[in-house]
């Protein structure tokens, strides 16, 4: 028994969870990457293109000493006002700061010089809230309510033109790393996609016919890759083959390559790059002619394009040789040994983009634009000789090119960077502000990059190594699923971190340089090469120890806490990286099992004195990445502690997301069904933010009485679900009730309507703009007509004032706009018949709407706009949907009057009837105990728990304990209660399992779906009813429903559907020649325009479609001709 | 027609002071500057259905 757990009590780590929360926020991933491209990105990309040099006068330049990035603020005629995210989103503005760059540039002529520094704005960029540059960055919450801002709120978007917007995190393959894989013809190959700060470019090695071959874009087709190895001076093939290895089965899988080479006839590097020459294809873009004439095309892409990420430096081609054989000896490994090939769906082998990331590479391509557009107008200005003495810079500094091009991406979501070629789309959402949890659950979410509509499995599948880095439970249903995914709680995403330093630390700790390194050396068998961000920098013999010396140096905080090192034994290599998009998580670090963090240290994290950073500078805790994580061995808990254990897990509660923490006791749910309540949970409506009453959103759902959930979970307090529900709890009784409840649908008591449940309001905004025209007139308020009907509610500034009621078609705003706006004349006094009335009305809507507020506020063009804010408090009414917490939705089917509801002995009366069929088929556990769990959390008057797993760590209440609680309050233990009918007052037969369940009423009303029509607009072209409940459109008979009734042989009601009540047309057709005439109506007779009389003609009744039809295939030059016969 | 109607006025979002806006103004608060005014509730009597 010795590999039995080291005893030590087990210590309640929990407390790490808030602390590291609070160290990180909810959207850390997305803050850190937005203040690394503002402190040091963005000083990078323009110390890399700092110099704009006239190109006839070399001695004229301006050069950008720095960048800042200042406070966000507005500057309007001349006096700079900071604004606040929230007048941004009022007034339809841009949360944006000037981007200050120091700048220096020459005047005058060459011998008399002037050097002039300067600092000036060339931009505005768009401020993610609650980065480093926001006016909201680390303010208490007293001073966010002065600003307007919610403190629960996470930040981590943008405010463009008003709306909230968000960029998403998205998932790509590692760059730079080896990945072997097959291709469609199942030939494995290995493929590494470079992406340096100049070029991104793809390198494919395919073993095919057992021969080695490169596929590289810049060349035509495919190349024998032992002629790309004599083209980079390897000509020795002995050479090539000590570097994969002196293991002769790859000296065996190798000779055919060799073989294919001898057969080309090459031997030389010079014959090697002649025969590559012939293969390069045209002209490359990035070679021009005077270069391609000094060196060789094939030379120059060998250097350039192929695997780019490796330097060159002084046309040594020795590393790049190095990185081909790795390749060349992966691939064989995989070809000898399957379970070499790598997984692509494999967490570690992705990387995540987050804003930051996205922002940078826009900035890059915008700011070269703006240093090229600032270069084409200086030469353009000093083609005249004289000019060059006068010339000023400042004169042709445009700040236009950063503060459009930013906004505009933002606001598209399309970004479309030339440069780089990227061109994505969709890459910003609007904030989706439904409920607290559907924006957090934005912020969190994880977009795929590569191909959706693929059918295979591989890439949605649930993948091992997403434990605790992706939420297993929230992925949408349907086409998306399991490629959308969604951060777990814990899960950290890093920056990208300096190199240099890294690499000179890992020479000091004894790696040795593998350009000092003869191919022989490179694989002895007891040494690990050493790799470094998909960089080979030489080998180590003793590569444990030089792990546990980084891992060492590491948790003393000397080298970066993201940095992850990880010994794979299979390829006989170190993976070092730095680089950032991986995902990491936080966990305690053990030895030998034993857990570093100590009941004292709990205590002090309690007691303030220490917080979670002190943890990490300590070395009680570390972030491991995915694939770092193959090399630690966790333990769940701490009592479960091996031996060889390494880590322990925080609380495994963190490996769900923030959608799924909301449901209780998940763990004993069918898992789809917390799937389910992940999607739902972004439906219910709710409390939206602390500052939701003063928001203007363009839909606004809320509700009127939001409760806290009886039965929590750990992860509803850490996220302030438990500040900003959405929800109530309801007394459920689970039993039939008079056949209204079939299928899910819910029997709701009238009296808890009237009490406030399920009541909610719906805020929708209406806008109108007094515009300003061209010829310099302009649109005005009138005073209302009182007399007028529509105009009851209207002040006397012809602006509907608030808490006046709204009825259907009553008018808003009172406007007028000239008749003329095109002409220049006299617009000083035009009179009142030169205008017409532009009323705007309230026109769907259902009546008994409040005006809440109206706002006044200039837009962009200095318009006055006026912003009304219609609110709509609505009671649940048959057909609303409801949800619990654990996916099970249902619509309320009746509304019962309480005095038929049925009530226990206590004279408790429930609030809504669920039918008992819900559950067997469903598997939701975790309702049934919610219920227990609740009945005893009202009759006890504490909160209950339900954390994911946590019985064991007591964040989740034991059915037992439960149950104890119930008979201590004189329940009966299985929660099921006497109850007697209220329709005869007779006692029920059964027991009824009843309490109190956590019901969310979801976003779908009736009210706004309902929709029925006889007579209404028709389409122009066919004449048929229009489509969709917006345009007031018909229902339509489809094509199934069609099949049905010809089943049925329903002829008569297949004509009146299809014709007679859509778009039935009187036609003139000519019996002769079968086409359609005309009917005259001074002659009162059908004619034939073919046949030029109206001899033969018949008027037939047809579809308007159909005659459509006839004539469109005519104009088509295809004739169809009508034969008609006596019916 | 009416007697000459009374300006109506307006709440800064900022300070709360009241603002007259004659025809052509800019929308912005004499005391403060902010930008952002809100209309006055109705003085109207209003009944409100509370069921």
């Amino acid at each position: 028994m010795d590999n039995e757990s080291p005893k030590a009590p087990s210590v309640d780590k929990f407390q790490l969870v808030p602390e590291f929360l609070k160290v990180r926020g909810l959207v850390k991933q997305h803050l850190d990457s937005f203040n690394y491209f503002v402190r040091t990105d963005i000083k990078k990309i323009v110390r890399a293109n700092d110099r704009i040099q006239a190109t006839r006068y070399p001695h004229l330049y301006l050069r950008f000493l720095d960048v800042k990035v200042g406070e966000p603020s507005l500057i309007t005629d001349g006096s700079v006002e900071t604004i606040s995210p929230q007048t941004c989103r009022l007034s339809d503005t841009t949360y944006a700061a000037p981007i200050y760059a120091d700048i220096e540039y020459t005047q005058g002529s060459p011998d008399n010089l002037n050097k002039v520094p300067k600092r000036l704005i060339i931009g505005r960029l768009p401020i993610m809230l609650r980065s480093c540059c926001c006016v909201l960055y680390k303010r208490d919450e007293a001073e966010l309510a002065k600003i307007g801002e919610c403190p629960l709120d996470p930040g981590g978007y943008f405010v463009i033109k008003g709306t909230e917007k968000v960029i998403l995190i998205q998932e790509q393959l590692s760059k730079n790393r080896i990945i072997i894989d097959t291709d469609k013809k199942k030939n494995i190959t290995a493929s590494v996609t470079s992406s340096t700060e100049k070029v991104k470019t793809k390198t494919t090695i395919v073993m095919e016919k057992e021969k080695m071959w490169l596929e590289l874009n810049a060349f035509q087709k495919k190349v024998p890759l032992m002629v790309v190895m004599k083209a980079m001076g390897m000509e020795n093939d002995q050479e090539v083959v000590q570097l994969i290895g002196r293991d002769p089965r790859y000296g065996f899988l190798l000779m055919p390559s060799i073989e294919e080479c001898t057969k080309a006839g090459v031997s030389t590097q010079a014959q090697a790059l002649e025969y590559l020459d012939k293969q390069a294809k045209g002209k490359h873009p990035m070679f021009n002619n005077m270069q391609a004439e000094k060196e060789s095309r094939a030379f120059s892409i060998l250097r350039d394009v192929l695997l780019a990420n490796v330097p060159v430096r002084e046309d040594n081609f020795r590393p790049k040789c190095i990185y081909v054989a790795v390749m060349m000896r992966r691939i064989m490994d995989a070809i000898l040994n399957k379970d070499a090939m790598d997984d692509k769906d494999y967490v570690g082998n992705k990387r995540l983009e987050l804003s930051g990331q996205l922002i940078s590479l826009l900035f890059e391509d915008l700011f070269k634009s703006m240093t090229t557009e600032i270069r084409i107008a200086a030469d353009k200005l000093l083609e005249k000789s004289d000019k060059a003495k006068k010339f000023d810079f400042l004169t042709i500094l445009s700040r236009d090119t950063i503060t459009l091009g930013m906004e505009r991406t933002l606001s598209t979501g399309n970004f479309d960077v030339k440069r780089f070629k990227m061109h994505k789309s969709g890459v910003t959402q609007v904030l989706q502000r439904l409920s607290f949890i559907s924006a957090l659950g934005q912020m969190t979410r994880v977009q795929p990059q590569f191909e959706k509509s693929r059918k295979v499995s591989g890439p949605r599948a649930l993948q091992p190594s997403q434990w605790g880095m992706l939420c297993p439970c929230d992925t949408p249903e349907g086409e998306a699923c399991g490629l959308v995914k969604n951060l777990a709680l814990m899960t950290h995403v890093t920056t990208d971190e300096e190199e240099a330093p890294l690499i000179s630390l890992c020479y000091l700790l004894g790696v040795e340089n593998m350009e000092h390194l003869s191919g022989e050396e490179l694989h002895t068998p007891d040494s690990f090469l050493v790799i470094f961000n998909g960089l080979i920098l030489g080998k180590h013999r003793r590569p444990q120890r030089f792990a546990t010396a980084l891992r060492k140096l590491r948790r003393a905080c000397l080298i970066g806490e993201f940095v992850s090192v990880y010994v794979n034994e299979k390829q006989c290599c170190v993976y070092l990286a730095s680089d950032g998009g991986r995902v990491c998580r936080p966990l305690v670090i053990a030895d030998k099992g034993i857990s570093r963090v100590k009941a004292h240290h709990m205590k002090e994290l309690k007691d303030g004195v220490c917080t979670f950073r002190d943890f990490l500078r300590n070395g009680l805790i570390e972030y491991l990445d995915v694939n770092e994580e193959n090399n630690a061995m966790i333990a769940l808990y701490e009592d479960e502690a091996k031996l060889e254990t390494t880590h322990i897990e925080i609380e495994p509660f963190t490996i769900l997301g923030v959608c799924a923490g909301l449901i209780p006791y998940p763990h004993h749910n069918q898992s789809p069904r917390n799937t389910y309540q992940c999607a739902m949970g972004k439906q219910a409506m709710g409390n939206i933010a602390y500052n939701q009453l003063r928001r203007m959103d363009t839909l606004l759902y809320l509700l009127v009485y939001p409760q806290r959930p009886l039965l929590t979970t750990k992860s509803i307090e850490l996220v302030g679900y438990d500040k900003l529900g959405a929800g109530q709890n309801a007394t459920v009784a689970v039993m039939s009730y008079s056949g209204y409840d079939i299928e899910d649908a819910i029997v709701m008591n009238k009296s808890s309507l009237d009490r406030g449940f399920g009541r909610c309001i719906v805020m929708k905004r209406y806008v109108a703009v007094r515009h300003k025209y061209p010829n310099g007139t302009k649109d005005r308020l009138m005073r209302p007509n009182r007399a007028r009907n529509d105009m009851q509610i209207l002040d006397d500034d012809g602006i509907a004032s608030p808490g006046e009621i709204i009825r259907p078609n009553d008018i808003y705003v009172n406007m007028q706009s000239p008749r003329d706006t095109r002409s220049t004349g006299s617009t000083a006094n035009l009179p009142d018949s030169a205008y017409q009335s532009s009323y705007s009305s309230f026109k769907k809507c259902h009546g008994g709407e409040v005006v809440d507020r109206v706002v006044l506020c200039n837009d962009k063009d200095s318009n006055m706009c006026i912003k009304v804010l219609a609110r709509h408090t609505r009671r649940p009414e048959l057909g609303d949907k409801f949800s619990s917490r654990h996916g099970q939705k249902g619509v309320c089917g009746t509304i019962v009057q309480q005095e038929d509801f049925p009530f226990s002995e206590k004279g408790i009366c429930p609030d809504l009837i669920m039918n008992p069929h819900g559950f067997p088929s469903r598997m939701t556990v975790g309702k049934m105990i919610e219920l227990l769990g609740g009945k005893a959390g009202v009759s006890c008057g504490k909160f209950h728990y339900g954390s994911a797993f946590g019985e064991k760590s007591g964040h989740a209440d034991n059915v037992k304990t439960i149950s104890k609680t119930l008979v201590n309050h004189g329940f009966n233990y299985s929660g099921k209660d006497f109850i007697y009918s209220g329709i005869t007052g007779c006692p029920l037969q059964a027991y009824i399992f009843m309490g109190p369940i956590y019901y969310q009423k979801l976003k779908h009303m009736v009210l706004d779906k309902m929709h029925a029509r006889g007579n209404g607009p028709r389409t122009l072209i066919t004449r048929q009813p229009t489509e969709g409940r917006a345009n007031n459109g018909g229902l339509r008979v489809g094509e199934m429903e069609r099949d049905c009734l010809i089943a049925y042989g329903a002829s008569m009601l297949i004509f009146e559907r299809l014709m007679l009540s859509s778009d039935p047309y009187e036609v003139q057709v000519c019996r002769k020649c079968g086409l359609l005439g005309y009917y005259n109506h001074k002659l009162k007779t059908g004619i034939c325009s073919y046949c030029k009389n109206g001899e033969k003609i018949s008027t037939v009744k047809l579809p308007y479609a159909c005659k459509l039809l006839i004539q469109e295939l005519q104009s088509m030059n295809i004739v169809p001709r009508l034969k008609l016969e006596d019916a | 027609m009416d007697p000459l109607p009374e300006p109506v006025s307006y709440l800064c979002g900022d300070c709360g002071v009241e603002n007259t806006l004659k025809p052509g103004d800019v929308i912005q608060c004499r005391e403060c500057g902010y930008r952002i005014l809100y209309k006055k509730r109705t003085r109207r009597i209003v009944q409100y259905e509370a069921r």
